[in-house]
């Protein structure tokens, strides 16, 4: 892979401080209605030059369209695609900088793998010697130069994956799209395959715009995590952001490993608010909020303690339902007083200290809660 | 498992019955047109000498001749024309009506006529060919012409109009077969790749297509090649094809020479066949996808 | 600002869409004028002005002489065309069965089945009307034609057989098999329930195509002759609106047919499809 190194016109830390980031993308208040149904809100987004960026969401909240508007293939209502500083909103697919990686490949079934890598530098009307040359030299650095006269129809997933990614990459476009590139592989694959992509992508400095549900795709490969619902975007950020500090009641649940808890602001003091639930009453840092008003915040599962036998602000008595093992974590999974589901995370091969069917005493520390100052989900 | 056990005497008896019978009424019945094309001789029986005597008194006629130049080049013409128009109608159906209920209304709309005679609908084209037919009453009502034209019914042109009408959906019907099957990703990949729409379809489309055309003119040829019942009603007396030659020479009790026919128009047929399958093995049909 | 290129691809299905209407009014018109025509007045030709408008050549075909009395050709072609989608539905499913066994030979028996659809009518006609005449057999359209009928819609029926058997989710015959039942009683009470539509597919082919079977008809029908023959014959003989009466009654005819078929057909999948949820 190493033949597409020499388009990296260096990385984004190489470039001078001063000078403003160039972006690669920016998109302004993009929107895409289907009759009744809006695909995409009003969706705004800057990808600066060789950002790994995730749009992470679940089916149906506008992540795969709004792809589809950065591609050409869907013409947005409202709103502006700029490409490389260029306003490409009403541009067709073929005269945008872009290539796109389908979720089954879409390798053309009646050509061999050569020619379907070609297409691309064919389409650019390059010399026929020069074409041959350069597929070679793709073929061999994604170590597929065997399969060169094979029909699509006889290779496995991962060699398809390969051809589709050597297809897309070979004319180095500005911005690599991947709409869920790995969701038709076996999952044994998924890991080497995410690796090698990140790999390749922080060598040849190409942006990536990797559309995912799967959270510990984006978490492990993104370099800027985008979490969409419901045609709009809830939370942009780096991975740890987004895990540490979910701005919505949608983000916190959607991501592993949250403990939301809605109430209503009952008291305020010294940077703490006193909310009230229906699993209790608990202390959350903040002084924004009036009284009255109605909140959500969250609690990793990692931050809660067994308190047996201790004390803490915040607090709550649970029956254990069951525990799960998972090598390095043990997950217990509570009862909550309001009916949901409490996880409490203990790490590393400790002995059990609780089993299912007990009830314990459970806490943490208001600094460990996080209050959801975004738009209400 | 299922209700047949494989390989077993069951399922082979269960195909007898249709064997028999189309081995009975289609395959020795042809074979034997080949085998009376072949007898001399001056009665009409078994016993006559076997030679090729009727061939070449076919061959010397250079009206014969003329007539097999005839059809097979008005069947080409036919398929061109057919096969032009139905890949449009099979484009637009697949391609550009978004909404399903419109696309079986449309359909619908073309698959009707088929569950009606054909003959009835080759003779519905006798008054709109006319002197006085349909077409010239409009051409003179609009005053695109002063007087009627008359090289509409009773000619070549006017069997050609039934036709087109009759088995253009034989053409597209596969084609809409072959679209179906082409998945969107594969267009939006190619243009992703710097494809402008023009280019998606000749290199994309239409290859991914190319079996669904095949059969179709396949289906055009054979059908065009056979129907003498259109150029009977449509062309009159004044024209006739390959077929029309076979029931002319059968009026006229010449059955040997009517059999040369027969056989002739097979062999036609028997090479477009073959010469299709060169180009689409239609066994491999629906594989790679 | 630039036309967006989606708008230049509807453009496109625009002059696409017209030339489709345009051909469905191509194809349609002239059934239709037939069937205006029909109805044209006692003075009326074979072609406009219609001079008035009426039921006479309906009634001319009601009350016709012997010379072109429609009514007994038009019998013969309904019971012949019933005969054959009988035949038709009973050996198609069986030699759809046969296929489903692959037993020896199931690829020649195929290409055999595809020859009935190839091979043009008036050869296949006019070969079994010379081996009838070597064979010294009368030729008659409940006997002859009939056989050579079947020949032409029993591909038909197969090819849908196939087609709904490719379909088949035979686990269901699994479930009945290990339920205890026999291969002939898990056919009868499993299997055949659930292709029925098919079935009437198959018979709904026969039906409608030798009804309207002319090449194969003209040398193996004998002097009883069946309806498109009787109306080639009199297409011969003169043309008048009359012949536009008997196209028009039997196009009628044939788009009922399908009609009632094609809704039995639909009432038939939704139930059973509702069944299965």
């Amino acid at each position: 892979m190493d033949t597409l190194a020499h388009t990296a016109t260096g990385s984004p830390a190489a470039m001078p401080a001063m000078a403003p980031p160039q972006l690669d993308l920016e998109l302004r208040g993009i929107r895409k209605r289907y009759g009744d149904f809006t695909a995409v809100d009003g969706v705004s987004l800057k990808i600066r030059k060789g950002q790994f960026v995730c749009l992470l969401g679940p089916s149906g909240c506008g992540k795969t369209t709004t792809l589809r508007c950065v591609a050409g293939l869907e013409e947005p209502d409202d709103g502006g695609i700029l490409i490389g500083g260029r306003e490409v909103t009403k541009d067709p697919p073929w005269e945008r900088d872009i290539a796109m990686m389908f979720q089954d490949f879409a390798l053309f079934p009646h050509m061999s793998v050569a020619k379907n890598v070609g297409f691309g530098l064919e389409m650019l009307k390059k010399p026929k010697a020069q074409i041959a040359e350069r597929v070679q030299q793709v073929l061999k650095s994604f170590e597929i130069a065997s399969l060169a006269d094979r029909k699509p129809g006889s290779l496995s997933g991962g060699q398809r994956q390969r051809v589709a990614l050597a297809r897309a990459m070979i004319t180095e476009p500005r911005i690599l799209l991947l709409d869920e590139p790995i969701g038709a592989l076996d999952y044994s694959l998924r890991e080497t395959v995410m690796l090698e992509l990140k790999l390749l992508q922080q060598r040849t400095g190409i942006s990536f715009i990797w559309v995912t549900h799967d959270q510990n795709e984006a978490f492990s490969l993104g370099d800027l995590v985008v979490v969409m619902n419901h045609a709009r975007i809830e939370q942009q950020g780096a991975p740890e952001d987004i895990l540490q500090r979910p701005a919505t009641a949608f983000v916190a649940s959607f991501v592993q490993g949250n403990n939301v808890f809605r109430g209503r602001v009952v008291q305020a003091a010294d940077g703490l608010l006193r909310v009230e639930t229906a699993a209790g009453s608990f202390l959350v840092p903040g002084s924004a909020q009036a009284i009255g008003s109605e909140v959500s915040f969250s609690v990793r599962a990692e931050n809660i303690t067994d308190l047996t036998g201790e004390h803490h602000l915040n607090q709550l008595t649970a029956r254990c339902t069951t525990v799960e093992y998972f090598g390095s974590v043990r997950r217990h999974i509570f009862e909550r007083p309001d009916g949901e589901l409490l996880k409490y995370d203990q790490f590393g091969a400790y002995a059990a200290r609780i089993a299912a069917g007990q009830v314990a005493v459970l806490g943490w520390r208001p600094q460990d809660t996080v209050l959801h100052t975004g738009a209400a989900g | 498992m299922s209700t047949i056990r494989v390989r077993s005497a069951a399922s082979y008896w269960l195909a007898v019955p249709a064997a028999i019978w189309m081995l009975g009424v289609v395959v020795v019945p042809i074979l034997l047109l080949g085998w009376v094309s072949l007898w001399g001789g001056r009665s009409f029986s078994p016993a006559s000498p076997l030679t090729f005597d009727n061939y070449t008194k076919f061959f010397a006629n250079k009206t014969y001749l003329q007539l097999v130049l005839t059809t097979v080049t008005h069947t080409v013409g036919l398929m061109a024309v057919t096969g032009v128009i139905g890949y449009a109608i099979a484009y637009f159906m697949t391609m550009k009506v978004r909404h399903s209920a419109w696309r079986l209304v449309l359909f619908l709309a073309f698959v009707v006529p088929f569950w009606t005679s054909a003959l009835i609908r080759g003779i519905a084209w006798v008054p709109f060919l006319g002197v006085n037919g349909v077409i010239n009453q409009a051409l003179m009502f609009t005053g695109a012409t002063h007087s009627p034209i008359e090289a509409f019914l009773y000619s070549r042109f006017g069997i050609s109009m039934a036709q087109a009408s009759l088995y253009t959906m034989m053409a597209a019907g596969p084609v809409i077969y072959m679209l179906n099957s082409i998945a969107p990703q594969l267009r939006e990949a190619a243009m992703t790749l710097k494809a402008p729409p023009l280019v998606v379809f000749w290199r994309i489309v239409l290859p991914l297509t190319l079996p669904g055309v095949v059969i179709g003119q396949v289906l055009v040829f054979l059908n065009v090649m056979a129907d003498f019942a259109t150029v009977a009603t449509v062309g009159g007396n004044k024209h006739a094809m390959l077929p029309n030659l076979v029931l002319l020479f059968y009026e006229g009790s010449q059955h040997r020479a009517a059999s040369v026919v027969a056989v002739l128009l097979m062999a036609c047929m028997l090479i477009g066949v073959v010469a299709a399958m060169k180009v689409v093995d239609i066994r491999r049909l629906g594989a790679e996808r | 600002m630039r036309l967006g290129w989606k708008l230049r691809s509807n453009l496109v299905g625009w002059v696409l869409g017209i030339l489709t209407v345009a051909f469905l009014a191509y194809q349609w018109l002239p059934i239709l004028t037939l069937g205006l025509l029909s109805f044209a007045g006692p003075t009326g030709g074979t072609t406009f002005p219609m001079n008035g408008v009426s039921f006479h050549w309906y009634e001319e075909l009601w009350q016709a002489s012997v010379m072109n009395d429609f009514k007994p050709p038009l019998l013969r072609s309904s019971l012949l065309a019933a005969a054959c989608a009988l035949t038709t539905i009973v050996l198609s499913v069986m030699a759809a069965q046969a296929m489903r066994g692959k037993f020896r030979g199931n690829s020649a028996f195929f290409y055999l089945m595809l020859l009935g659809i190839m091979a043009p009518g008036i050869l296949v006609g006019f070969g079994f009307a010379i081996m009838m005449r070597l064979l010294g057999v009368e030729l008659s359209w409940n006997t002859t034609t009939f056989l050579v009928h079947v020949s032409w819609t029993l591909p038909f029926g197969f090819l849908t057989m196939l087609a709904v058997f490719n379909r088949f989710d035979s686990r269901i015959e699994e479930a009945a098999l290990t339920l205890g039942a026999s291969r002939i009683t898990t056919f009868r009470r499993i299997t055949l329930p659930l292709i029925l539509p098919g079935v009437i597919g198959a018979g709904l082919f026969g039906f409608s195509l030798s009804y309207d079977e002319y090449p194969r008809s003209m040398f193996t029908t004998g002097p009883d002759q069946t309806l498109p023959l009787a109306v080639m014959g009199q297409l011969d003989r003169q043309l008048t609106p009359e012949i536009y009466a008997i196209g028009t009654t039997t196009t009628v005819f044939s788009l009922i047919a399908v009609l009632l078929c094609t809704s039995a057909l639909w009432a038939m999948r939704r139930s059973t499809s509702y069944r299965k949820t």
